[in-house]
Parts: structure tokens; sequence; C-alpha cells
């Protein structure tokens, strides 16, 4: 107790060099924590956009061969696909998604653009209606009109459609026919961002006809599971599962890597199969480049992190050297008035621990308020950058586990810089160290 | 002498009363199809399709067709416009692939797609096989103008052509398509195609000019008009990538 109570004295007694060694370990942990904290936020809400576009973290599609070679993807019967999903032990399932999309040029008024239009089963999607924010029509409207159209304001204002406006969609069947329809603009939804023009929102039972394939059946399998970082594990166990009931293309050996990606879709072109093959990806599979870019901040952020630490080694050895060489005499007088050899040693690796772990507490407060500023900014929710965006707002992740690893690593880094010093300290003659003058 | 006037009279009363002769409205289709199909020789010409949408000034294509039809082969190249020039498209079989110039690639394309920017499609350069591709759901006589027509009504029956439903207005003096009407799945007119004028090759007759209206948006039609059609033979590697690369260099 009184070692604690000597090194803290002691670290007062030189508050200016205290001051900087310990602003510049709180410097670079104030970087690092950033930079990994804004890999973290910008990772997952790139998944969390992707999740709510897509509508899962697991997908399942159902590819059937027609008689003319064309691959078309449809589930017919999702019988065993239900059944595995929800019978299999490890799946913590959040909610099923079962839609058809159709990808169409939407006609108003000599006006035309393409867009997707996802056929979504509202009953089934509750959180999807609630979620949406409206500009105009409402939800009301749209979930009582059998061909309603919810379409985002950026398209809706291209079209110079309204509410009550109806319509036409050009597109190909399922198999590749020509079809034309209607709908009916029944809300125009909050521009959110540059994925939310990917998609319009309509009834699946009107997707599915304009389509040509039955009501009951549609065209990709959504499961949202409880925990982002289960995606992958649980995806392994539906595949295990799903093995032995339905004839399954094989997964990606490595997620979102081209390479394979590239492999498994020369499979599906080449195959020739009987019935429906299904396909199992993951959201980490369509995020392999997010992911690539990810690390590659990480390994930014470690080199960064390496450099700062070196910086700092040299520092606290630098300082410590210092230190000791001007407490010569109060070291003798400390070794002459009793203190053993290794109190003196410990009492040098307190200071040198209390100033790194003082400094990373302060590094990590600081990083608190820069990241909590930033997230105050509100960005240009149409920006390319906006796929990054929380709803147009910066968001940090540090997992706890980071930042143990940095308060220890900035502890442990210091004692090793202060250890030399410090043992030869403890090592001095008390009374040549006495007799040592400046 | 008035029994022989009487029976006369009541012969051609039976006569008038009995329905006409049922049309061959197959023979007269596949009639078209001989037509529009050359079966034993090559053919060349030059289209020069001038595209309308409002709004924008007309876009003018220029684009030289060979075709092969014994070997399901043809090759469109387009001269102008400028920026399209080298441009093409290759079939073989039921392969369709273009080839751009900039890239030097030849991607997949379908003789579902639009020829450019124009409302004419691929598939209108390819040998007319209506008869394999459709079936004959009715048909009725009818007026188009001063012609008397069929109009028959088909629909597909397989998913590889451009449109689901036709209906074709034919002349029923010299079996000439006049006119035809492309309907989606859902029975939604989507092109009208007009074909006011014919010349004759070797003995055959050839839609020399032809008027695409876009039904779906208003006021996009594109004219095809056909110059210099040959039945020279062509050679053999006109058909190929090879040629679209060659003509390039």
């Amino acid at each position: 107790m009184n070692g604690a109570r000597i090194a803290f004295r002691n670290l007062s007694r030189q508050k200016r060099r205290s001051f900087l060694l310990g602003g510049a370990i709180a410097f670079g942990v104030l970087i690092i924590t950033l930079v990994n904290s804004a890999t973290g936020g910008f990772v997952e809400n790139v998944q969390e956009n992707f999740v709510h576009i897509l509508a899962g973290h697991i997908f399942l599609e159902g590819l059937e061969r027609t008689p003319s070679g064309r691959t078309v993807s449809v589930i017919r019967d999702d019988t065993a696909l239900t059944q595995a999903v929800l019978a299999t032990a490890g799946i913590p399932v959040r909610s099923l998604a079962r839609r058809s999309q159709l990808t169409g040029n939407l006609i108003f008024e000599g006006e035309g653009v393409q867009q997707i239009v996802v056929g979504v089963n509202w009953a089934e999607e509750k959180e999807l209606a609630r979620r949406l924010r409206l500009r105009a029509g409402s939800i009301e409207d749209f979930l009582a009109s059998p061909d309603g159209l919810i379409l985002n304001e950026k398209i809706a204002r291209r079209l110079r459609a309204e509410p009550g406006d109806r319509l036409l969609v050009q597109l190909r069947t399922l198999t590749g026919q020509q079809n034309v329809g209607d709908f009916a603009l029944a809300a125009v939804s909050a521009d959110t961002g540059i994925l939310s023009t990917i998609s319009a929102y309509s009834h699946r039972s009107h997707v599915n006809a304009l389509l040509n394939i039955l009501p009951h059946e549609y065209t990709s399998l959504g499961i949202t599971v409880e925990r982002l970082p289960s995606v992958d594990a649980a995806a392994a166990r539906l595949y295990a599962a799903l093995q032995s009931q339905v004839q399954l293309f094989p997964r990606l050996a490595r997620s979102g890597n081209s390479d394979d990606i590239r492999r498994v879709q020369k499979q599906i072109r080449d195959d020739r199969w009987e019935g429906t093959k299904f396909q199992l990806t993951t959201i980490n599979d369509y995020l392999g480049s997010v992911n690539q870019l990810a690390a590659t901040l990480n390994i930014l952020g470690i080199a960064l992190v390496l450099i700062l630490f070196v910086i700092i080694t040299v520092g606290i050895l630098n300082t410590f050297r210092m230190v000791i060489y001007e407490r010569t005499r109060e070291i003798g007088t400390l070794r002459a008035l009793g203190m053993q050899r290794r109190s003196l040693r410990g009492l040098f690796l307190l200071e040198s621990l209390f100033l790194s772990l003082g400094g990373a507490l302060a590094g990590l407060a600081a990083s608190a308020a820069v990241a909590g500023a930033m997230t105050l900014i509100r960005f240009d929710p149409a920006s390319p950058f906006a796929v990054f965006l929380s709803s147009g707002r910066l968001t940090f992740k540090l997992a706890p586990a980071n930042l143990l690893a940095y308060l220890l690593g900035v502890a442990a880094i210091s004692l090793l810089a202060v250890l030399v010093p410090a043992v030869r300290a403890a090592n001095l003659e008390p009374a040549r160290s006495l007799r040592q003058t400046y | 002498m008035k029994q022989t006037v009487a029976a006369l009279v009541l012969l051609a009363a039976c006569a008038a009363a009995l329905p006409a002769a049922d049309p061959d409205i197959p023979g007269i289709v596949a009639r078209l199809d001989q037509q529009a199909r050359f079966a034993n020789v090559d053919f060349s010409c030059t289209y020069t399709l001038v595209a309308e949408k409002p709004g924008e000034e007309p876009s003018v294509f220029k684009v030289r067709l060979f075709r092969r039809d014994r070997e399901e082969k043809f090759l469109i190249l387009f001269l102008e416009p400028e920026t399209q020039k080298g441009q093409g498209y290759l079939q073989i079989e039921d392969n369709l692939w273009f080839y751009d110039p900039e890239s030097r690639k030849f991607a997949h394309s379908s003789f579902k797609e639009n020829l450019s920017d124009s409302d004419a499609k691929n598939s209108d350069m390819r040998a007319s096989s209506l008869l394999q591709d459709y079936s004959i759901v009715a048909y009725e006589p009818n007026r188009l103008g001063k012609y008397d027509v069929w109009v028959v009504s088909l629909k597909a029956n397989n998913d590889e052509v451009s449109y689901p439903k036709q209906r074709l207005w034919i002349s029923q003096a010299d079996n000439l398509l006049l006119k035809a009407e492309s309907y989606s799945l859902s029975d939604r007119l989507m092109r009208s195609a007009y074909y006011p004028n014919y010349v004759q090759v070797d003995g055959r007759f050839l839609p020399s000019r032809m008027l695409f209206v876009d039904e779906l948006n208003q006021g996009e039609k594109t004219q095809a008009t056909i110059k210099d059609p040959s039945l020279a033979v062509l050679p053999d590697s006109v058909f190929t990538k090879a040629y679209l690369e060659k003509v390039n260099r």
C-alpha cells in the first residue's frame, strides 16, 4: 500500500513529464480505439443494412432447370426447409421471411425506371410494416390494396407518381416470358439511403401472379438469427441438417471469397439435376469485400498501434532511465533505510503501471467523447457512404475483449519497458548512490 | 325448263347456306415462315432503323445483316451511329453473343432483347419459326384497310420466344403479313408491328419497311427499312467471332 502511495507521489512530483508521457499513451489508445470501433461499426451497419434489405442472415434458394436449360429460382415446397430450420438445435431463429422478387421496368406517364419489387407476406413480416417510414399514403391503404406498391420517394419523384396512381410494370416471368401488370401506388417511403432505393414492396401474391408462379410459392427464404456472430455456425448446422433431406449445392469454402463464388456459380451453370436443388448462402458470403475492407482497416489499426507502442516503449524506457539517474540519491536513501531491492523494483514498476493505465483510461475516455461527438453528425443518407451508416449516422462498436486487450497490452508494454531501468535501480549500491552528485 | 331453273336456284341457295371451306391456317402460317426463312441460300441486307422517343431527337441505327438460316446463324454488324460502329451480334443456333469493340469482349445476349435502343427485337432479325414456336388458338376473317385478312391468334408453346402471345393480320389474297400485335402473358398489348411495303427478292416477298410501335411507352416507335437485299453466297468466315474482331481492327 505504501509502495502505491509513494508511486503516486513520485508521479505527481513530475507533473509535466507524467502528463506528457501519459498523454502519448492516451493518444495511442485513442487512435487505435477509434479505428477499431469505427471499423466494427461500419461492418455491423453494412450487415444490418443488408439484413434489412435481404430479410435475413441465412438464405435458401431453390434452383430448377427448365426444359430449355434455363435455371430458375423458386421454392415450391418448403416443408423440409422449415422443418430443418425450426427443428435443428443451435439455430437461434428470430424470424423467417418467405419472399418473391421481380425486377421490372416501372412505367408511369411516359417515364420508366428499372426497379426491384419485393413481394412480402405481410402477415409474416409485421416488423417490416412497422419499420417503414412513409412520406405519403399509409400502410393501412397499402395492406388493403391487393396490388398495392410502396415505392421509395426518390423513385416516385422520378416517375412523378403519387399515392393513388396506377403504375405499369414490364417484367419477365420466372421462366423468361414477357409480362405486363399493374401496381397501385399506395404509399411512398422515406429515402433512408442508397439501399432504400433498391427495393419497392408489394404483396407476395401479386408479385407471384406477375412472375407466373403459384400463390404459396416464393423465390427465397430468409432466416434472421438472434445474434450476428452465430450466423456461420447456424448456417453450418442447417446445411448439415438439410443434406439428408434435399439436394444441395456445396457451400462456399471461404465466406465472401470471389473465386469460390465463381466456382459455385460455374457448378450451377454446368450441373444437371432433376427437381429442385437448394443453395444455402449467408450474409457473410455477400459481404466478402466489406469484410475484407474491415480486415484491412483492422490490420492498419494494428500496424498503427504497434508503431505507437514502440514509441511509448522508447519513451517510457528513456524517461525512467532519466528518472533513475535523477533519483539515484533518493534510491540510496531508501535502500539505506532498509527498503529491499524487490520493493524498490516494484516501486518503479508500479509507477509505470499507474502511468500507462492512467494514460490508457484517459485515451478510452477521449475516444468515447470523440466517438460520441461524431455520432451526432448526420450524413447525407443519399451518399454512397450511407451503406456504412445507421440511419445516416456513424456508429462505433468496440468488443469488450478488444478493450481489455488494449489495457493489458499497454500495461504489459510499459512494465516491460521499465523493467530494465527498475532492475538497474534496485541493484544500485546504497553507499555509492548516496555519494552520487549531479 | 322451269324445273331446271328452280333446281339451279335451290342449288345456289344451298351453296350459299353452306359454310365456306375452312382456310388452311397452319398452311398459311407455314408459308409466312417460308417467306421469311432462307432455307437454301444466304441472305444479306442493310437495315436502317429510326427510333423515335418523345422529347428526344430520333436515333438512327444502320446495321448490316448476314443470315444463313439453314445453319441457324446470323450476324449483325453496326455501321452507324459512330459510337456503336463495330458492335455486333452473332447467332449460332440458340446462342446469341454481343460483341463490344471497346472492351473487345463477347457477352451472352438474348433474342428477347431490343436491338440497341430501338423497338425492334433481336429475334426480328432471325429466321421465322412461328409454326414451331406457337400454337394457333383462333382465327377469324377481317379487314385491314382495303385488304381482306385472316386474323390469327397464336400462343407460345415454349418460353424462349420474345412474346407469349401474338395476333397476326395476314392478307387473304397473297398470304403476306400486314400487321402483328404482340401480347404479354397477362394479355396486355406490348408492341404492334406493321409491314406496309414488300419487295420481291428471287421470287419471295420481303418486308421492305416495318414499323414497330411500343404500346407501353406512348410515342416510342421504330421504323426499319431494308436496302441492298442479296442472296449472294457468303463466306463461312462471316459467321464467326473472329469476323467481328477482324472488322474492328
